[in-house]
């Protein structure tokens, strides 16, 4: 009887071991399995954080966010790239910083293209001088 | 004759001064490191999405970073960072607004790599210290790479680290700074 208790007890001090190890090191998601919180066009979103942003950082900060909207350029590095939607002729922008495993595919971008991009919404960086964008990280092209 | 030949030739050297001295330098995708190294544990993270700002007149500079741009390798310790540590729904933005001292040693006409020391203020978690930055200013063609490291306390900004995870989180915190800034034009 004691004996069986034990193993009982052994059993469940494995499972929840293995559990807390996953957790512990759990990667970050990539995004492109994971369905959007929110599905919002690139002027509506830019235009709500223009309106408030303390509000808006509340509603879509951290959150899974589907951005639809026209591709106004794509910035290229060695191992990063940042897809800029918005309206041309406007300063403000979302910038997309894409995900290190979706890097290459950035490259297939072209500039004036409807484009619809996942990401997770780190905020809005207002700013007179250069322009206020909205940013979000983790960036996947969803496939329309 | 002479002195219209000397308005031209004024009107000339002038609109060349003006394209080669750029004024303002800007990126959106500067890369901020942290790094911490505890006893049990080296815990980094990368930020590619920070703003900055360089007046080459006056040598003024300017940071901003959203603390959910932090990307670390473990999603908990994102989470952590984010939820309890720097409270990014509370204080969004980390910022640095500051002065490069030695603005005048820097030739940013001429291609090299100039020592810079920079002072200002840092804006972490809802607390402004000063801080005291060295570094490097890169004249590359018409680009500028800024590139700095210094340590942070996070105590200073008010991160408390609970005693469970002492050996894992250090107090003391290696920044890195490193952008590639264009002009700005207009």
């Amino acid at each position: 009887m004691k004996r069986a208790i034990l193993l009982v007890i052994l059993a469940i001090v494995l499972v929840l071991g293995f559990y807390a190890y996953r957790e512990y090191y759990r990667k970050n998601i990539n995004l492109a399995q994971v369905a959007p919180e929110v599905t919002i066009t690139a002027p509506e979103l830019i235009k709500a954080f223009e309106a408030d942003s303390a509000g808006a950082n509340k509603q879509y900060g951290g959150k899974i966010v589907a951005v639809q909207g026209t591709v106004k350029s794509v910035e290229q590095e060695p191992n990063a790239a940042t897809i800029i939607l918005g309206e041309s002729g406007t300063m403000s922008s979302v910038r997309c910083s894409m995900d290190t495993a979706n890097v290459a595919k950035a490259a297939t971008v072209k500039e004036g293209q409807a484009l619809t991009i996942k990401g997770s919404l780190s905020g809005f960086n207002q700013d007179e001088l250069l322009g206020s964008d909205v940013i979000l990280n983790r960036c996947v092209i969803a496939t329309n | 004759m002479i002195r219209k030949l000397g308005l031209i030739a004024a009107s000339v050297v002038l609109m060349n001064i003006s394209a080669v001295a750029q004024d303002k330098f800007f990126t959106k995708s500067g890369r901020i490191e942290f790094f911490s190294s505890a006893p049990m544990e080296d815990i980094e993270a990368t930020n590619r999405t920070a703003t900055a700002v360089l007046d080459t007149k006056t040598g003024a500079v300017q940071f901003s970073v959203l603390m959910r741009g932090f990307e670390f390798q473990k999603a908990l310790m994102q989470e952590h960072f984010n939820e309890n540590y720097v409270e990014s729904h509370k204080y969004p933005k980390g910022e640095f607004k500051g002065t490069i001292v030695n603005n005048s040693d820097i030739k940013y006409d001429t291609p090299g790599t100039y020592p810079a020391t920079v002072k200002g203020k840092l804006t972490i978690h809802g607390v402004t210290r000063d801080v005291v930055a060295t570094g490097t200013v890169k004249v590359d063609g018409d680009k500028l790479l800024a590139n700095s490291v210094f340590n942070i306390k996070l105590s200073d900004y008010n991160i408390k680290i609970p005693s469970v995870v002492k050996n894992k989180l250090s107090n003391n915190i290696k920044i890195t700074v490193a952008t590639n800034m264009e002009p700005l034009k207009g």
